[in-house]
């Protein structure tokens, strides 16, 4: 892997990245001649219509799908040189997740679903640390419950303790409210910022939900395969022209 | 960390019992095949006891020479039980009347297997020194005296026998039997060198014991010298006894076809569930390693639980057959060994290679599916599933039936059912272009329904038809055997046999069993002649040939030559035209084989002195265990014409029967009747031998029907098990429907009808591969008549219908108790 390494102070260093998929109607462009640069420690949203993009994008920031052309540096790793054992290794270390439908093992309870990606790692306290998220996110009288035994909310705060307890150099979110009301949506922001400030993590946050996007240092707008950096009051000018993003206010 | 992780994973998942399916299929299979081959051998050992009480041993070889002794020392290192006999014909007198009979000198420890029936009743004992024991017959033959003479002795007759254990079964064996000790034989001074007289030494002891003997024992015998057990020979027993064997395997190995199938289904079930596990534990940078390990050590340990339950709950069944089995049977006991043995790798080799490629496409399921829940990664085809799972079975099958015909018709089988279901999925998925969801009427919703899910149905219909083509098989087979049985011995079977009936006594005879109301059968004229050439080359006897004389072996005694018009009942031509001119003879198929003879080839009988050639017209296959007058050699009644003959016949005797007079009469009344009115008569009781053979039969019987359960079950389990398995594709759409207000009725209603068309389906092609199933396990196995069973092709699909209707429906109405969003979220 050192062969891969650059020396970047850049979490993220995106150059001229394409993705293109071949359909029966013939060859789709998703992602067309995307750069982009995060800091470490930033907080970045990509806004976008449906289809626009945005998750293509993300999929291919977190190495976990292969670009058509272009490349990633991941906390000063190229991903273009890596296989997929690699990427996975690279994962485990600097990169977690959190998802709009929470992607809770629904057959384990919230304990065991935080320990999991410890446990993976080899953390040989997991369960200690996964006790320890729990209270963070205030859930320290739920750690045996199942998921479906919880409320949304409650499902995503342990998505966000599960998230959290490999201290991840980037984490990435995939609608991370899209699936709540706006008290809850808002409550489990609030966390999430929180806990990004305090472990220095780098976040890269897909959204249709400007309100969620502004909490965020920088918005990146996706449209049609081009990723664009509005000034904040033009991505709220062009948001408002976007009936998604709006309805998502 | 991942054996923990999987722990964890199992302890949940088997908690909230979504490990019930893959573990209930695991435990059916091992349970059946544990079950049913402790059963079958428990049966096998039994039939096989009961038969050898036939021989009143294990294993006997039979000598007309003393046995070398080391045999006798090998059977003693191994720990055999024997016993020595001899066997000899010679004439008893008694005041002016003498008769031949057939001595049986029989040693300390006779009889090694069942028991001596004397008319006063069941007798461990023997004939002390000075005492003869006499069959019946020769008590009236001799007019009852109180002692006879044979050879330089004189014995008192002490006792009458009933029945030998060994019965045997040869209405040639015209002589009555006088049993006496074998101590007693040399002051008899009959046997001197050159005697003809036949050793027969018995032995007994259990399954590996006999096998080490036959090991080493049997090298060390000559031709002349005979290995016989249960099976050998031309025993009406021996045939019976393989077709049930045979039966037996066939179940169990459908049994696990069909567990196996039902292992096929949870298996995909088992590996979906767990596509987001993956694809979630990938993204949080899980090894190919670490899941791989993962799943393995969860996967083992869903089979381990299975096996564990399997061995029990087929302990236990076998426990619980036991409980019914009648206690001679019961007390049968083989080792536990082969049965667990059985069970454990029918549990590894299933569970692995069935669940072999849906745990490659688990493994292969992409970390990107957590943002795109459509991808499901590897696509290898279905042919390698196909393959794996037929491999399986057939690797299985081997190894329990270790019988190729029998395992190559059930592969063959179920490549037909594939090869159908592929043509079926080809058509359903043309004509469901362009359909969309209709939802008027719940049989057009059902039908967009069946032919929107073509691909998935043609998935589904293996496992529905699978288990009513197995289940179809097994019924049919089982009537069968059942019905060819009770076709082959009817409540009046032949009990009695008349032999040595001389030309003027024939008239005389029939008048007898007229006025008696007993009907006999065909009555068959018996010449004497010996088989000299084969198409001009003089025969040699077994003894010339291991003298070191050159020539062609033929058969060293006189054969009971018969000579009729028409084929006899239960004889089947193989080769070539029953008598048409009388130059021609018609030959048994095993003499035939044994004698290496072809149609055509020149026979020269002596006869009388006089020589007759015949060539061989025709080749047929006699069925032994039907206790009719069978013959080798049939000719035309012009051929036998000018040499003399007696008859044979045989007839059914009622215990009670009404005489002439109007008086009851009891059989042996009768019998005595006849012997005293047709002295020269012999007559020769087979009850007692049909009586057990019907015993048997009875057993088998019910083994048959536990096994028939045991397979219902083992469908019932399939066809849930793709209920559930069908229900899961429906339950989005379902949910759907419903969250648009459509009501239960109406889903219901539709489901119930596209779960009634798949089932009619599935019927409809079970039908077809069980009658090509059962044309191959007859033809080439069981040797039974083969047609079709018309009214099936009526009722499957029927039956199919409705059974599939009402599991879809029942687990539809499940479905429908719960609300919109809990089934949309599941689904």
């Amino acid at each position: 892997m050192s062969n891969n390494s650059v020396l970047n102070t850049s979490a993220i260093t995106v150059t001229n990245l394409n993705k293109t998929v071949v359909t029966q109607e013939g060859e789709l462009t998703i992602l067309n001649g995307i750069n982009i640069e995060v800091k470490q420690g930033d907080s970045i949203a990509i806004l976008g219509p449906s289809g626009s993009g945005k998750s293509t994008l993300l999929g291919l920031l977190a190495a976990l799908d292969t670009p058509t052309s272009g490349e990633i540096v991941l906390d000063g790793v190229a991903l273009s040189g890596l296989n997929e054992e690699q990427k996975a290794a690279l994962r485990k270390q600097k990169v977690s997740f959190i998802f709009q439908s929470f992607m809770l093992v629904d057959t384990l309870t919230a304990l065991e679903n935080v320990m999991l990606p410890a446990e993976l790692a080899g953390v040989t306290d997991a369960k200690q640390k996964a006790r320890a998220m729990l209270e963070r996110v205030g859930l320290s009288h739920r750690l045996n419950h199942l998921p479906k035994q919880l409320s949304g909310g409650e499902q995503q705060r342990v998505a966000i303790a599960r998230a959290f307890i490999c201290e991840p150099k980037v984490l990435f979110a995939d609608e991370p409210t899209g699936n709540l009301d706006s008290v809850n949506g808002d409550k489990i922001a609030d966390m999430l910022f929180a806990l990004n400030q305090e472990s220095d993590t780098t976040l890269v946050l897909v959204t249709h939900d400007l309100h969620l996007a502004q909490r965020c240092a920088r918005q990146l707008v996706m449209e049609s395969g081009h990723l664009s950096e509005p000034a904040a009051e033009a991505t709220q000018r062009e948001s408002a022209s976007d009936p998604q993003l709006v309805e998502a206010n | 960390m991942e054996w923990r992780i999987a722990w964890r994973l199992f302890k949940r998942e088997l908690a909230q019992g979504q490990l019930v399916l893959i573990v209930l299929a695991i435990t059916l299979a091992v349970l059946s095949v544990t079950g049913l081959a402790r059963v079958s051998e428990r049966l096998q050992v039994a039939i096989n006891g009961e038969a050898a009480n036939f021989i009143a041993a294990d294993r006997i070889i039979d000598s007309p020479v003393e046995l070398d002794p080391k045999v006798l020392t090998i059977a003693d290192d191994i720990g055999l039980a024997h016993v020595t006999n001899m066997q000899f014909n010679s004439m008893v007198y008694s005041g002016d009347k003498f008769q031949l009979v057939t001595v049986k000198a029989v040693g300390d420890g006779y009889p090694l297997k069942g028991d001596i029936e004397l008319s006063t009743g069941i007798t461990q004992a023997l004939p002390q020194a000075g005492q003869a024991w006499y069959e019946n017959r020769l008590g009236g033959l001799l007019n009852y005296p109180k002692s006879i003479e044979l050879g330089n002795s004189e014995l008192s007759l002490t006792e009458e026998i009933s029945r030998l254990p060994e019965g045997g079964f040869n209405p040639f064996a015209s002589s009555p039997v006088l049993l006496i000790h074998l101590n007693d034989v040399a002051a008899t001074g009959i046997i001197q060198p050159g005697s003809r007289v036949t050793y027969l030494y018995q032995f007994t002891g259990d399954a590996q014991q006999l096998v080490e003997f036959e090991q080493q024992a049997k090298p060390l015998l000559n031709n002349s010298q005979r290995w016989v057990d249960v099976q050998s020979g031309d025993s009406p027993i021996a045939s019976a006894v393989q077709r049930a064997e045979r039966f037996l395997l066939l179940a169990s190995l459908l049994g696990i076809a069909l567990a196996c199938a039902a292992i096929g289904i949870a298996a995909q079930r088992y590996c979906q569930r767990h596509y987001d596990v993956v694809a979630m534990l990938k993204t949080f940078g899980a090894s190919g390693k670490q899941i791989r390990v993962l799943f393995g050590l969860h996967l083992s340990l869903v089979t381990i639980l299975g096996i564990a339950l399997g061995l029990i709950g087929g302990l236990l069944l076998d426990l619980g057959i036991t409980a019914f089995l009648p206690p001679e049977i019961a007390a049968y006991s083989p080792p536990y060994l082969r049965p667990v043995l059985l069970g454990v790798s029918t549990g590894l080799i299933s569970a692995f290679m069935f669940s072999a490629y849906p745990l490659m496409r688990l493994l292969a399921i992409p970390p990107l599916r957590v943002l795109q829940r459509q991808l499901e990664g590897l696509q290898l085809g279905m042919w390698l599933h196909l393959l794996l799972s037929l491999a399986a079975m057939a690797l299985l099958g081997y190894l329990y039936s270790r019988s190729l015909a029998l395992t190559m018709t059930v592969v063959l089988a179920v490549m037909l059912l594939g090869v159908l279901l592929s043509l079926l999925g080809f058509v359903m998925i043309r004509l469901g272009h362009g359909i969309g969801m209709r939802t008027t009427n719940p049989l057009q919703l059902a039908l967009a329904g069946l032919r929107r899910r073509a691909r998935q149905n043609a998935v589904q219909l293996v496992g529905f038809s699978s288990a009513l083509v197995l289940l179809l098989t097994i019924l049919a087979l089982r009537q069968d055997l059942l019905n060819e049985w009770q076709k082959q011995l009817p409540e009046n079977a032949p009990n009695y046999f008349l032999v040595n009936i001389a030309p003027e006594d024939s008239k005389p005879l029939d008048d007898f069993l007229t006025l008696n109301h007993i009907k006999a059968t065909d009555i068959y004229p018996v010449v004497r002649g010996r088989l000299t050439h084969i198409n001009d080359e003089e025969l040699i006897s077994r003894r010339q040939s291991e003298d070191g004389e050159e020539g062609r072996v033929g058969i060293s005694r006189e054969l009971n030559l018969t000579y009729r018009d028409t084929l006899p009942p239960n004889n089947k031509l193989l080769e070539g035209q029953f008598n048409q001119t009388d130059d021609e003879v018609s030959v048994e198929s095993g003499v035939a084989e044994r004698l290496e003879l072809k149609l055509g080839d020149k026979l020269t009988y002596r006869i009388d002195n006089q020589d007759l050639s015949v060539t061989v017209a025709s080749i047929r296959q006699v069925q032994w265990e039907t206790l009719q007058p069978n013959f080798y050699m049939i000719f035309t009644p012009k051929a036998l014409e000018p040499f003399a003959y007696t008859s044979m016949a045989s007839f059914h005797l009622n215990d009670q029967l009404l005489a002439a007079d109007g008086s009851t009469l009891t059989a042996d009344q009768v019998v005595l009747q006849l012997i005293r009115q047709f002295p020269t008569v012999s007559i020769i009781d087979v009850g007692a031998m049909v009586g057990q053979l019907r015993q048997i039969i009875e057993q088998v019987s019910l083994s048959l029907s536990l096994v028939l359960a045991l397979v219902l079950l083992a469908s019932a389990l399939v066809l849930i098990a793709q209920t559930e398995a069908g229900m899961a594709t429906r339950q989005r759409e379902l949910a759907v429907l419903r969250t648009f207000g459509a009501s239960g009725w109406l889903l219901r209603a539709s489901t119930g009808f596209e779960f009634a068309l798949l089932g009619a389906i599935a019927g409809l092609l079970a039908v077809i591969v069980a009658e090509f199933a059962l044309y191959m396990l007859k033809t080439q196995v069981f040797e039974l008549v083969v047609y079709m069973h018309w009214p099936w092709w009526g009722i499957a699909p029927v039956a199919g219908a409705a059974i599939v209707s009402t599991l879809g429906v029942w687990r539809c109405r499940q479905l429908l108790n719960k609300s919109c969003s809990d089934m949309l979220k599941a689904g």
